[in-house]
């Protein structure tokens, strides 16, 4: 039984997505006359069940940390290839808060802009599954397959509209995901034809022997292994220069999509990136900075943090901006991971970083679905010109959600990012951190902008003005979300000590 | 006798400038005339309150303080521009009912602060425990530099509304809401002891000025937000990798982590280090000053931002880079402040103090050159801070109340004069003193107290910065050069500001448009009234001020001698280190570490027994 209650936050949502699949497949279709559009018209319910089994996800993502994976008997009988530990159902839960959040904003978003397409909310639950089971993965096979069943829905949501632009995202985000997935398959092959184990513990095992007598295990395959392997994994978190895909792919999507993957998948990237460090890589030889991997992810983290703010900056729409500010976002949590060398903070001030950048990355996109409505959706500075004064409320949701993105307090994002340049200052990274509280400088200039707009400035004559959309889910999302927001930055206590708990801890000496 | 009667008998000089000040106003509604009254009332309260003369009551029993009271005054604003949000929009009478009303409570409240007697240390502490892991706490305190600041801003801030809701009628909602979430920022940024928190408050204050710059701003009003903004968390985000470097160092030497200002000032940073999170604080005051090079979002934001918004950014915003200095590079970079103290006067005299009154003459826009006139008198301020003698630092603290209310004034009167003819160019005017007599009258005498006339509040912080400066310590020779210029500087204030009046007021009415121009009106006399009392209170009693004063001064003098000391006795490549604690009420307060660390607690209070006595009594050089 405690087995079962154990594994839950990943099982309760594979079974919610099996039943919602059924659901979907049999219940009536108000359009159901019309073969061609079979489906469509349910986004609604849909979208309620994909946010209630999700929700509940979460909160079985509670109870198991409530009770404490580690106090789980037979809990070990899944490892290597699922690790159910707390740093797990840490993930589980932001996956499962991301995931509803974008069931919620689809479940406006869809029927608004014509794209009811009940297939979006199975997929979109899919996906989870896979982020879940990524994040739990202690093995290169399982984490190979995660990472697949994690992509495929998400290359499908990409191309949901069908529109030329859409279908050009869906395809290279596809054509460049498949290329990076096959690098790091590459990367395992080698790391396992070095050290003879595909689980991550074996590997860093192996790895710790080199250099003592009698080892049999060779030094350039297993650097290799680990440079393809990072290279598989930064080109999921969409870190510069493995980034080109990004835009396009944010762009064309539908936006709930959007701020899925720039949520979901990125968090789920991040964590299994920690993980494969940490276990297999941990090693005291590969974590010094003459001889190991900080430098080379210091480097795309310097990369992406000021190549993507100086190039959001230049951005004229909104969507675009935000795909710019989330590869950025990427870079400033890169400096948390790179602080994992020497600081004990390291690994908690990442997480501690995406559960903040979650909430607030949800809600800006949140707010942009919100800003616009049928025919008109707000993608451009232009579009948002003004709506302060036609929409105060939307407005104000934007800007409380842009302010935690530039890392003001009293917002979450402020903390997360005092978390991070903090745990690189334990690790004397000192110009990491100058180079980030920088570039969190420029940062601020873009979304200032967004507010400029909103606030100050008059849409042009002659112009369509967006029209605030009317839509409980998004609505409720953004309260959500609005509500995360604040208490994570006036009473960030309980999730810092959370995200401090959840830290994997290698027992091997 | 009836208690009626005796209240009579005890408060009638307040009661006699009530009836006073309610008969005065001609031709005016009942709530004008109340209004009026209870200025005048207000003005003789603070001045028989304050009368210095009142030393003899050394054995009364210390007054108490209510711990909550510093709370009360920061988050009475604060939740009050929560609640706007929740006001009806389409009732800007009431928005601006409650706006003044919690405007007035806050002041009320903060004249609290002159009931204590300001003895050095702190007072009206409040300290609990915000984020255990992180060691950081809400800790705020005042002590005689912070109350004055409080008590400006207190006292600016309802007038700068006031004379908001006269002239901006379009977005109330969003007015209020900024103007009171601003001056909660402000107050907060002002008695924050914990470093951590007085970021929170300084980032805090960026979004409802850029708010009240960027909507009811000039022409350029965007192009100045965008300006105001870049610059001042450019210097913010250093400040907060200094902080953070700061809080790691002490958390390696100490054991435990704090961001506690009491105890980051006992740190002794390595020289380079010291110099370079100097360097990154000292960067985010002087941005916000402003110093020359970095003053050039001053003008802009100034001649772009509406009336009520320059009067708050001049009054009030502008110390905070002044007060920062004080309280945190003077009390925690000694060492690096005092080397670089010679260098930066000359900044602030060349830069500063002359060159912004040169820069202001050559003006055509009034306001602009009012902006210019700041950044001189500004200069002024951190002359004597950086000259940092006892009335130096005295002085450059009365010429911050000075500038706040001088310059107060100077812009009201602009916005008085661009509320009638939309335009600010100085050569639009002339003559106005045949159609607007009692604004011209007002406006050469507030023109007196800004260049600094003896008999105006001016004269008397000028004058303490440029004596304060002549025998300074760390400027050393320079010094005495340094006190010339900037008394030339004086007179190049004269030169501006007396050629503008003339330029405005005399001579020719040679603009037909100016012939009907209407005098001040009752909304306007009423917002200048406190601020012309105040100019000859300051003028003529400076002691009421200083003596409040006097005890922190002296204490943040003896702290930058001590830090100085610890500073040059560092070797080359000496690792930091930490400075012993010396207890008494400076450091009442102090972080303890965290309970399971106990034997660091223990052992703590030890040093602090020892060294108490050694303390030197004497503070001045």
């Amino acid at each position: 039984m405690t087995f079962w209650f154990g594994l839950s936050p990943i099982l309760v949502v594979g079974l919610g997505t099996l039943l919602l699949m059924l659901a979907e497949a049999f219940g009536k279709s108000p359009n159901s006359a019309n073969p061609s559009d079979a489906g469509s018209g349910r986004s609604g319910e849909l979208a309620l069940g994909a946010a209630v089994v999700l929700l509940v996800g979460a909160a079985f993502s509670i109870g198991v940390w409530m009770v404490g994976p580690e106090n789980l008997e037979g809990l070990e009988a899944t490892r290597p290839y699922l690790v159910m530990d707390r740093f797990t159902v840490f993930f589980c839960f932001v996956l499962s808060l991301g995931g509803a959040f974008a069931a919620l904003l689809a479940g406006g978003y869809l029927p608004e802009h014509d794209i009811d397409r009940s297939e979006f909310f199975p997929l979109l639950l899919l996906s989870t599954v896979g982020a879940m089971t990524l994040v739990a993965a202690g093995d290169m096979l399982s984490l190979f397959v995660a990472l697949e069943t994690m992509s495929l829905g998400v290359y499908c949501m990409v191309g949901l509209r069908r529109s030329p632009r859409a279908a050009e995202a869906a395809l290279k985000y596809f054509l460049l995901g498949s290329f990076a997935a096959a690098l790091l398959l590459f990367g395992a092959v080698l790391l396992y034809g070095a050290t003879a184990h595909t689980d991550l513990v074996g590997i860093g095992q192996a790895i710790k022997t080199i250099g003592q007598p009698g080892s049999t295990v060779p030094v350039a395959p297993v650097l290799l292994g680990l440079t393809l392997t990072l290279v598989g994994l930064t080109f999921k978190i969409s870190a510069v220069p493995f980034h080109m895909w990004t835009p396009d792919a944010y762009e064309g999507a539908p936006t709930p999509a959007t701020s899925f993957m720039a949520v979901a998948v990125k968090a789920a990237a991040f964590a299994i990136l920690l993980r494969v460090l940490v276990v297999a890589f941990g090693d005291d030889r590969l974590t010094s900075w003459g001889t190991g991997w900080p430098p080379a992810l210091a480097t795309l983290a310097l990369l992406s943090m000021t190549v993507a703010n100086v190039v959001a900056g230049r951005q004229s729409s909104v969507k675009r901006m935000l795909a710019y500010s989330s590869i950025a976002h990427a870079g400033y949590a890169l400096v948390g991971v790179v602080a994992t060398m020497r600081s004990a903070d390291g690994q908690a001030s990442v997480l501690f970083y995406l559960l903040t950048y979650t909430v607030s990355t949800v809600g800006a996109f949140g707010a942009l679905i919100y800003c616009g409505s049928r025919g008109a959706e707000a993608t451009s500075y232009e579009d948002l010109a003004g709506i302060a004064k036609r929409h105060p409320a939307a407005a104000l949701a934007f800007s409380l959600f842009l302010l935690s993105l530039a890392g003001l307090p009293p917002t979450a994002g402020f903390f997360g990012k005092l978390y991070v340049f903090r745990a690189a200052f334990d690790a004397e990274l000192y110009v990491l951190a100058v180079v980030g509280l920088l570039n969190s400088l420029v940062g601020a200039y873009y979304y200032l902008r967004v507010m400029v707009f909103m606030y100050m400035r008059e849409p042009a004559p002659g112009a369509q003005p967006a029209v605030p959309m009317k839509s409980a889910f998004v609505s409720s999302a953004l309260v959500l979300a609005a509500v995360l927001v604040f208490a994570l930055g006036i009473a960030p206590g309980w999730s810092l000590d959370m995200a401090g708990a959840a830290k994997i801890v290698v027992s091997a000496k | 006798m009836s208690p009626g009667l005796q209240l009579v008998f005890e408060a009638w000089p307040y009661l006699l400038a009530f009836v006073v000040g309610v008969l005065i106003p001609r031709r005016q509604g009942l709530y004008e005339r109340i209004a009026v009254g209870v200025v005048a009332a207000l003005s003789v309260l603070l001045v028989m309150g304050l009368w210095p003369s009142k030393e003899v009551v050394v054995d009364a029993p210390k007054p108490k303080e209510w711990p909550n009271l510093l709370n009360v005054i920061v988050f009475l604003p604060i939740f009050g521009s929560v609640s706007i949000l929740f006001l009806p929009r389409q009732s800007p009478k009431l928005l601006r009912r409650f706006t003044l009303l919690v405007l007035g409570l806050d002041f009320l409240a903060s004249l609290w602060l002159l009931g204590v007697p300001m003895t050095a240390g702190w007072h009206f502490q409040y300290i609990r425990e915000w984020l255990p892991s992180f060691g950081i706490r809400y800790h705020v305190a005042v002590d005689g530099v912070s109350t004055w600041l409080i008590l400006l801003s207190t006292f600016t801030t309802p007038i700068a509304a006031y004379v908001s809701f006269g002239s901006i009628k379009a977005r109330t909602k969003d007015l209020c809401f900024s103007l009171l979430l601003l001056h909660g920022a402000m107050l907060g940024a002002f008695v924050s002891l914990d470093l951590f928190l007085f970021y929170v408050f300084w980032e805090l204050m960026l979004v409802p000025m850029i708010i009240l710059i960027g909507i009811w701003g000039g022409v350029e009003k965007i192009k100045a937000a965008y300006k105001f903004f870049l610059y001042t968390m450019a210097g913010s985000v250093l400040m907060l990798a200094a902080i953070l470097y700061m809080v790691w160092t002490h958390k390696e030497l100490a054991g435990f982590v704090t961001f506690d200002y009491l105890a980051l000032k006992n740190l002794v940073l390595p020289k380079t280090a010291a110099m370079l999170c100097f360097g990154a604080f000292l960067l985010a005051f002087i941005i916000k000053v402003p110093m020359f090079p970095l003053h050039t979002w001053l003008p802009d934001a100034h001649v772009q931002a509406p009336t009520g918004g320059s009067i708050i950014l001049a009054a009030v915003l502008l110390k905070l880079g002044t007060y920062g200095y004080i309280r945190f590079c003077m009390g925690m970079f000694a060492g690096p402040a005092w080397s670089a103290a010679a260098n930066l006067a000359g900044l602030a005299v060349g830069g500063g103090v002359l060159y912004g009154a040169l820069v202001a003459w050559k003006q055509d826009d009034v306001k602009r050159l009012v902006a210019y006139s700041s950044v001189a008198h500004m200069g002024f301020v951190m002359l004597g801070l950086f000259a940092a003698t006892r009335a130096g630092v005295e002085g450059a603290l009365l010429q911050m109340v000075n500038h706040g209310i001088s310059t107060g004034a100077l812009f009201l009167l602009v916005g008085v004069i661009y509320d009638r003819r939309h335009t600010r160019e100085v050569r639009e005017f002339g003559g106005l003193a045949k159609v607007m007599p009692i604004y011209a009258a007002v406006f050469v005498l507030v023109t007196m107290s800004s260049i600094g006339v003896p008999g105006t509040n001016g004269f008397v912080g000028e004058f303490m910065v440029i004596m304060g400066t002549f025998v300074s310590l760390p400027l050393g020779s320079h010094g005495q050069l340094q006190a010339v210029l900037a008394t030339t500087g004086v007179i190049l204030a004269a030169v501006y500001m007396l050629s503008l009046v003339q330029k405005m007021f005399f001579g020719p009415l040679s603009n037909p448009k100016n012939a009907n121009l209407p005098d001040l009106n009752v909304r306007e006399t009423l917002a200048l009234a406190p601020l012309i009392a105040l100019i000859f209170v300051l003028g003529f009693f400076p002691n009421v001020f200083l003596d409040r004063a006097r005890d922190s001064v002296a204490t943040v003098i003896e702290g930058y001698q001590e830090g100085r000391k610890a500073y040059m006795g560092m070797e080359p490549g000496a690792a930091a280190k930490l400075r012993p604690r010396k207890g008494g009420n400076l450091e009442t307060g102090y972080p303890e570490p965290p309970k399971p660390g106990g034997d660091a607690a223990k052992k703590d209070p030890a040093p602090t027994a020892q060294l108490d006595p050694a303390r030197p009594a004497g503070g001045a050089p």
